[in-house]
């Protein structure tokens, strides 16, 4: 019996019935120039494909995130009503604590004015159903970015990084520019800003870059206190959270 | 009420594109071979998509109605922007590729150069099925074409790339 390419290629490409793949089987252990051809297939799939993998693991570029996340989506979801845009203001009141239901509304608004009009590169915060969420260097800090690895003149700077009552993970962090301090938490869809502050001062000298609890605004220490379960992580749980992709 | 679990339907939605991202990379990446233009492309698909997402006929079928949108675009922008400029190695080296005198020096190609030198519906099979790994039929939808035009194109394209990756001294005795 033998075997075309195309055959061999399908039972490669896991394309071939039960009976199809008894019958390559059988042909490969009768005929070594059956397994040698189905040996070369298997390889120059796994090789191709593992020349490509590497782009997986690149950092997906910011824009392409904030395409994802801004772009206008058409007007009707698969046979459902029309959508209309929703207002900021009507999730915001629903989805954030109380607390930050009161300081937000003010503060963010103010802040988010800031880190909009911050020239330069792209934005580190995006809106998203009237929710602030971190975003380019920010959310790429929050997300691998450990405490005890930081070296100076890096655009995001960690502070505490702990476990909320809500089970989800939360972490202060500085910026210079834009000169901002706040706290974010890990939820589904990114990390949500609990609260910003411009009142958090970064040591000012350029170098020296460390922020201590006593550096943080009153805002962000209210809102750690308030959200804090247990002990800020130590440096291993801080790593193994990450690793674990900040999932409660 | 309705109108928020419409709302959060396009969220997740967003999400699950997040999620798909860097697969739309890849393969714009295998298609286009170059980041650049690969990426630009990705962005393209992402807001057509979601310019049309009332065109996504089931929630399962997402990758591959990215897939196919990316497929498109590549059609529209990318391979024409493609043709204009050289390949990675000039026309007169790769008919001598395997010439032994040649294949000596330069190294093997690199599996990048070598896909990139398929006609671009075998590159588009050997990308589809072998780097993303879709089925037949799911490949053939993403292509749009029967799956019997996938099969063959496959299996040409992967002659071809088993000969520029062989060995110089073996490849045309």
């Amino acid at each position: 019996m033998s075997l075309s390419d195309e055959v061999l290629m399908a039972y490669v490409d896991d394309e071939l019935d039960a009976q199809g793949r008894i019958e390559v089987e059988a042909a490969m252990a009768a005929d070594s120039d059956v397994a040698r051809r189905v040996g070369e297939h298997r390889a120059l799939r796994a090789r191709v494909r593992s020349a490509f993998d590497p782009v997986l693991d690149e950092p997906v570029p910011a824009r392409l995130l904030d395409v994802v996340r801004t772009a206008p989506a058409t007007a009707t979801a698969p046979a459902q009503a029309r959508v209309v845009p929703r207002t900021a203001r009507d999730v915001r009141t629903r989805s954030l604590p109380r607390w930050a239901a009161l300081a937000a509304s003010v503060l963010v608004g103010i802040l988010a004015g800031r880190f909009a009009f911050h020239g330069g590169g792209p934005g580190v915060i995006a809106t998203r159903n009237g929710q602030m969420m971190a975003s380019g260097v920010l959310a790429d800090a929050l997300t691998s970015q450990l405490a005890v690895q930081q070296r100076v003149g890096q655009p995001v700077h960690i502070g505490v990084s702990f476990r909320a009552k809500s089970g989800e993970y939360c972490r202060t962090f500085s910026m210079r520019a834009p000169a901002v301090t706040g706290l974010a938490c890990h939820a589904a869809k990114g990390w949500r800003l609990q609260v910003l502050s411009g009142a958090g001062r970064v040591a000012a000298d350029a170098g020296n870059y460390r922020q201590a609890a006593s550096s943080l605004p009153p805002a962000v220490v209210a809102a750690v206190t308030d959200e804090i379960s247990g002990d800020p992580l130590d440096a291993r749980a801080e790593r193994l959270a990450r690793n674990r992709g900040w999932q409660p | 009420m309705q109108m928020s679990g419409m709302n959060s339907q396009i969220e997740e939605l967003r999400d699950r594109i997040i999620a798909i991202l860097p697969r739309l990379r890849r393969f714009a990446r295998s298609l286009s071979g170059n980041a650049h233009d690969a990426d630009d492309l990705v962005q393209i698909t992402v807001e057509r998509a979601l310019g049309r997402i009332e065109q996504l006929r089931a929630d399962s079928q997402l990758a591959a109605w990215l897939f196919g949108i990316l497929r498109n675009a590549w059609i529209d922008e990318g391979r024409s922007r493609h043709r204009r400029e050289p390949l990675h190695l000039p026309a007169e080296l790769a008919e001598n590729v395997g010439d032994p005198a040649i294949g000596s020096q330069a190294e093997l190609l690199s599996v990048q150069d070598a896909l990139a030198r398929l006609p671009d519906e075998q590159r588009l099979a050997v990308s589809v099925v072998l780097i993303e790994g879709f089925s037949y039929k799911e490949a053939a939808e993403i292509m749009n074409v029967p799956v019997g035009t996938l099969t063959s194109r496959l299996a040409r394209g992967r002659k071809a790339l088993q000969e520029m990756l062989s060995e110089p001294a073996q490849v045309r005795q």
